[in-house]
């Protein structure tokens, strides 16, 4: 009978030396008010070598952690949490707490080291929908097709009245292409190609002669200091 | 050219943010997924696992723990859970305890963990572990040597764990108020049971004498937990567990421990000194004593020899027991199967104990339900209810409730279903072998048959008969206008996101119509077989089951066994016309040790067997294929769908095997070649092997070809084969920025290996060691896990890596090993790992999740070109080929992933995963580019649309696809492509089975959501009135 305190006395002289169990809490907060919205989490080191359930305080307790360094994670399905790194070091009764960001190198620590037991808090809830489109007139009349069809509107509104304060000179002109182009689609409707393609063509000479200034003018001018370039060479 | 690169920039850099996102509006909730939660299979092996009525507050709830390892509590009332606990699979569930309020559980090895919830919303109240694991005793049966008892009066509860040791806790602290261990711990004394009485704790165990068992008892003083006495009874017991009960009574002071030795009763009063003397009762002839859970009022059933039955009663203050109702017709006969027993204690405190039982007679489940009262109780006497066996197997398990005077019963199945009976009518039932789904496999449905019969009668009208019938049509033809219009101006169309259809009616005939598709191809069966002997055909577009069939034992139906399916494979498929037709290979375990294949080939559509050997309704029969297990089966999908399986001694077997399959084979035999995995003296190969065609009536063999030996200590962890699934790869190479291709290697023979290198300790001097196996700092790292690509046809390794498996599993068992989950598709490899080497690890020497993305390209470097895909094994280009590879950190622990599959296979692939935290959770492929620069992107690299790499993998909630769903424990998911280019369809089964759409690269080929028909109709009225106007 007497053999049993005894034995207890070597077991928990084991648990003092060996390994530590690693307590810490769930702060409630807007995100996470209780343990029902929570649901079954877990508090989990490393890659779950050494895990504990979070009971409906928010207190978990991982048993019996040998030294080393671990990260501390909450397992939980809605919440976002902070990873902590904890390191228990031989010969050290706690361990230490310091905050981990996921990613980066464990050496060397963060010198910010957190109180012990841990209480961590839900960052964050997940939010996994986007909210749909919900309809809008601003984004309806941005559309092209609704543009192309007020502008169209607008123009044929428009057109009589432009037409009526244009000066003599260009309404002259404007006839004339108008006429041309009339001449076009009739030869192209009638299937005379020929002489639809010599109309496209006069127009385009048309063009080509009223335009014909600006081309010669800048080679000239490029030849002028290709011209400069030999003289200085000399 | 520069001007474009800039345009092409911008554009990369604006989709990068506005086009990624895919993801799921709160309204498709339920309409483009499904979820099924489940419990698992009730563990039905002792009384302290099995299903029970439960009445907390008022309220009656069924609790059960499962073979999942889930502790559930359900609702009577529809079969909905109320809640449940998942247990990690290290940490099986012992069993679960009742209280008034709470429910308390011991588990893990020797019972090592207390867990106490609360009864009605699952809270857990208190985690506590009892001792370490690695001293748990094992025991067998598991719930042997674990009992808790909740004091009546206060919040501690006296916890037996690891057979030995009796700890009061305080029920909300957890706090160890005294502990006791038997000092004979590790002797032959298990305890097994607590009982309290007064101001004793009474511990009856058993102690191992030489031919049986002795009964033990030891008394504890209650509030300190001091040792009275303890004593072995005199008594000789052959089968404990089921030979042995305690009976108390809240109204006696003494529990009474009874037991059977010869076939009569002894029994024996305890008290706190243990002086009590064990007395014999006259008669003999009795079999087994049954604990119906109301052993603490006094009420047990007894068995005789002949299976006769009778409830048994604790009785006055002498403390004697003694039989109050004799159940009528309970003899072994030939007409009735074994009974199953069960007792409850109804809101008023009086007990109630049913008999069920499978009647040959009537073909049907009867119970009789015996009600305890003044002065001997009433029963109902045999009734009927119609318990379809064919459907369901044999009746298991049965748990009665008494919820208001009449009966309910709970049935749980052989194959797996929970079914609630109300008296003679069947209120729910879960299929609950779904938890436990093995392989599934999704199935392409035709579309709907137009009438075939209304066609024929068309051709065969005659001129008049055709104008008639169609003046009569044209009656219809305004409402067909109108709905014309009506459709055309405001009509919705099938939209993706719409709900799905609802299932095809009956319109006027008697026979259901045929399975058919929807309009995308969403709804599809996915044929799921699962380790309880059953196949279900699901419902893809809303999970419902569509048909099932038990699997039958054949030959073994004799001797008992089980049949354990291996393989789906889709014999024949839509495109093919006619039925769709799946075969399911499977290996019988008949319980006399011997292993046969068989395959069940079913149509898909109704489940009826294609051979026609079993009717429906009945179960369905397969045929034996192999006299012996099955070493590895292939479908070969060519002109023929012929299914190859080879036995043990690598002979052929075909099927169906007839004559046309079989030259079909012999002419294609000679291009075929499979890697096996060996051992030849204890070292670890992968064999390939070609087949060799028999010229006489032999069959054909597959002899080897290659071997890949493994170093020694290396062993084979998984072979992965390649996830093709019919899938067609769209584009072989990828254009890069500066104007070169990257041609993708394809070879369709190649598969990934899994290993795990157990390295002996490094001997002193490392001898032609390479500087990376320096001594390692700690002996306990010296597992590594080996990854390999590997050509199936010669034996090439393509690629290969290691990764040091995780330290030292930690206390529970769990950790360390190999945990490397891979994925393979087109020249994609991803794996993922734990990391936990700090020094020098590869992110930045940071511990955590690896997910490591490997693409394969031809030749070595852009624009070369060795056609990977068409070249044969022996060619010396195999290796030809440069990989581009990059680890990310990944946020979670995984338990499977895949990666999406579509129709043509030009919709980029996403890869799917399910994490630790019950999620199932997509990540874009562009993000798990392996090449992603390391620096700041170039001109070039942004054409491509490439990010500069980042270790951190972006974990988007918005990618989750099972959002709020808690899809727990997924054991696999599979993709099939939908008829939508853009969609793939994604089920994940485990204890959950879950199904959604993902459009990887969004929905390109549907119209978008925020596409408004009326503004269409009216921009095109309003420009044809302008037009028309003018």
């Amino acid at each position: 009978m007497a053999r049993i305190p005894i034995f207890f006395l070597f077991l928990s002289f084991i648990t003092l030396t060996d390994a530590l169990d690693i307590a810490g809490k769930i702060a409630w907060n807007a995100a996470c008010p209780n343990a029902t919205t929570l649901g079954q989490a877990r508090a989990s080191l490393n890659e779950g070598a050494y895990s504990g359930g979070i009971n409906s305080r928010g207190e978990f307790t991982i048993p019996d952690v040998p030294e080393g360094t671990y990260i501390l994670s909450i397992l939980a399905h809605d919440f976002y949490f902070d990873q902590v790194r904890v390191d228990l070091l031989p010969n050290d009764t706690l361990p230490e707490i310091r905050p981990y960001v996921p990613g980066t190198p464990l050496d060397p620590p963060s010198s910010i080291v957190l109180p012990y037991p841990i209480v961590l808090s839900a960052r964050d809830k997940f939010n996994y929908f986007v909210p749909p489109e919900s309809f809008n007139l601003a984004s309806m009349l941005a559309n092209p097709m609704m543009l192309l069809m007020v502008g169209g509107a607008g123009m044929m509104l428009l057109m009589p009245y432009l037409i009526k304060n244009l000066d003599p000179e260009a309404l002259e002109e404007l006839k004339e292409q108008q006429s041309k182009m009339s001449g076009l689609q009739s030869a192209l409707q009638s299937g005379d190609f020929k002489a639809g393609l010599s109309s496209i063509m006069s127009a385009v000479d048309d063009q080509g002669q009223s335009s014909s200034t600006t081309p010669s003018k800048s080679g000239s001018s490029a030849r002028q200091t290709r011209g400069n370039n030999r003289k200085a060479k000399r | 050219m520069r001007f474009f690169t800039t345009v092409v920039a911008v554009l990369s850099s604006v989709s990068l943010y506005v086009g990624t996102t895919w993801a799921l509006h709160e309204s498709d909730v339920g309409v483009v997924d499904w979820h099924k939660h489940m419990v698992g299979i009730p563990l039905s092996g002792s009384i302290s696992t099995s299903p029970s009525f439960h009445l907390v507050n008022g309220k009656n709830i069924i609790l059960t723990a499962t073979t999942n390892n889930v502790l559930a509590a359900l609702e009577p009332e529809d079969g909905s859970i109320i809640w449940r606990y998942i247990f990690d699979p290290e940490d099986r569930i012992a069993g679960y305890y009742k209280n008034a309020t709470t429910v308390a559980t011991l588990s893990g090895p020797g019972g090592a963990i207390l867990r106490n919830f609360n009864a009605l919303t699952g809270e857990l109240l208190l985690e506590k572990r009892l001792h370490k694991p690695e001293i748990g005793a094992l025991s067998e049966p598991l719930h042997l040597g674990k009992d808790v008892v909740f004091a009546p009066h206060s919040n501690q509860m006296y916890v037996l764990s690891n057979g030995c040791t009796i700890s009061c806790i305080d029920g909300s602290t957890g706090e160890v108020i005294w502990s006791w261990t038997s000092p004979d711990q590790g002797s032959m004394v298990i305890h097994a049971k607590l009982t309290l009485s007064q101001s004793t704790l009474f511990a009856t165990g058993f102690a191992k004498s030489t031919a049986s068992f002795t009964l033990h008892a030891t008394s504890l003083s209650l509030p300190t937990g001091e040792l009275n006495t303890f004593v072995n009874i005199p008594s000789a017991l052959a089968d404990p567990l089921h030979q042995f009960i305690l009976l108390t009574r809240p109204d006696l002071e003494k529990p009474i421990a009874i037991w059977l030795e010869q076939g009569a009763f002894r029994y024996v009063a305890l008290t706190p000194d243990l002086l009590e003397k064990p007395r014999s009762v006259k008669g003999e002839g009795f079999a087994r004593l049954v604990d119906i859970g109301l052993s603490e009022f006094g009420y047990a059933v007894v068995l005789r020899n002949d299976e006769s039955s009778f409830v048994m009663r604790l009785e006055g203050m002498v403390g004697q027991a003694k039989p109050v109702w004799e159940f009528d017709d309970s003899k072994a006969s030939e007409a009735n199967a074994d009974s199953r027993y069960a007792g409850v204690l109804d809101a008023h405190g009086r007990a109630h104990v049913s008999r069920v039982y499978w009647s040959h007679h009537h073909e049907k489940g009867a119970f009789d339900v015996f009600t305890a009262g003044q002065p001997h109780g009433f029963s109902t006497g045999a009734k009927t209810f119609a318990f379809n066996t064919k459907d369901h197997g044999i009746i298991g398990h049965v748990a009665v409730g008494v919820p208001d005077s009449a009966p309910i019963h709970l049935i749980t199945t052989s194959t797996g279903s929970v079914q609630l009976w109300e008296q003679e009518t069947l209120k729910w039932e879960r299929e609950e072998s779904l938890a436990a789904v093995v392989i599934a496999e999704f199935v392409e449905v035709p579309e709907r048959a137009t009438s075939v019969a209304g066609v024929m009668e068309e051709a065969q009208e005659g001129f008049v008969a055709r104008v008639i019938r169609q003046i009569g049509d044209a009656q219809d033809f305004p409402r067909y206008l109108v709905n014309f219009v009506k459709r055309f101006a405001t009509g919705s169309y099938a939209s993706p996101s719409s709900p799905p259809p609802p299932p095809p009616t009956t319109s006027n005939s008697s026979e259901p119509e045929p399975f058919s598709r929807d309009t995308f191809g969403f709804r599809q069966l996915i044929i799921a077989a699962t380790a309880f002997g059953k196949v279900y055909a699901i419902d893809s577009s809303t999970g419902t089951i569509v048909w099932s069939r038990v699997l039958g034992l054949g030959w073994a139906g004799q001797v008992g066994g089980r049949v354990q399916p291996v393989k789906v494979f889709v014999v024949k498929g839509v495109s093919e016309g006619g039925d769709v037709e799946v075969v399911l290979v499977a290996q019988r375990r008949a319980s006399n040790t011997l292993v046969d294949t068989v395959a069940f080939h079913v149509n898909a559509l109704t489940g009826s067997d294609v051979l026609g050997k079993s009717p429906d309704g009945e179960v369905l029969e397969g045929q034996d294929v192999i006299e012996g297990p099955l070493v590895e089966g292939y479908l070969l999908g060519g002109e023929k769908k012929v299914i190859v399986m080879f036995d043990e001694h690598l002979q052929v077997y075909l099927y169906p095997s007839n004559p046309s399959t079989i030259d079909y084979f012999s002419s294609v035999a000679h291009k075929l070649s499979f890697p096996l995995r060996t051992t030849i003296e204890t070292r670890k190969r992968i064999t390939g092997h070609q087949i060799q065609l028999s010229s006489d009536h032999h069959k054909s063999l597959a002899y080897p070809t290659w071997t890949l030996t493994l170093p020694l200590g290396e062993d084979v962890q998984a072979m992965i084969p390649q996830a093709k699934s019919g899938v067609p790869v769209a584009s072989v190479g990828k254009v890069l920025g500066n104007r070169t291709t990257l041609y993708k290697y394809l070879d369709e023979r190649l598969f990934v290996l899994l290993t795990v290198v157990n390295t002996p300790p490094p001997p002193p001097p490392a001898t032609g060691s390479t500087p990376e196996d320096k001594p390692q700092p700690k002996p306990s790292h010296s597992q590594k896990c080996g990854i390999y690509v590997v050509d199936g046809a010669k034996g090439t390794v393509v690629y290969h890596a290691e990764v040091k498996a995780p330290g030292t599993p930690g206390a529970n068992g769990k950790g360390g090993g190999c945990q490397v989950k891979a994925a393979f598709s087109e020249n994609w490899l991803v794996y993922h790992y734990y990391e936990d080497e700090v020094e020098g690890g590869s992110v930045g020497g940071s511990k955590g999740y690896r997910m490591v993305s490997v693409e394969f390209y031809e030749g070595r470097k852009g624009d070369e070109k060795i056609m990977s895909s068409e070249l044969t094994a022996y060619s010396n280009d195999t290796l030809n080929l440069s990989t581009y590879e990059q680890a990310y950190v990944f946020p979670y622990a995984i338990t499977a992933l895949a990666t999406t599959s579509t129709k043509f296979g030009i919709t980029s692939k996403d890869l799917i995963v399910a994490t630790n935290n019950h999620r199932v959770q997509s990540f874009a492929r562009r993000m798990l580019d392996p090449r992603r620069p390391n620096r700041k992107t170039t001109a070039d690299e942004q054409e491509e649309f490439l990010i500069q790499y980042d270790p951190l993998l972006p974990n988007d909630p918005r990618r989750v696809l099972s959002h709020n769903y808690d899809v727990a424990n997924v054991q696999k998911i599979i993709t099939s492509p939908s008829l939508l280019e853009s969609t793939s369809l994604v089920f994940a089964f485990g204890l959950d089975m879950f199904l959604t759409r993902v459009a990887p690269s969004n929905t390109f080929d549907v119209l978008s959501e925020n596409f408004n028909k009326v503004q269409l109709v009216l921009t095109v009225t309003g420009l044809a009135a302008a037009i028309l106007s003018f």
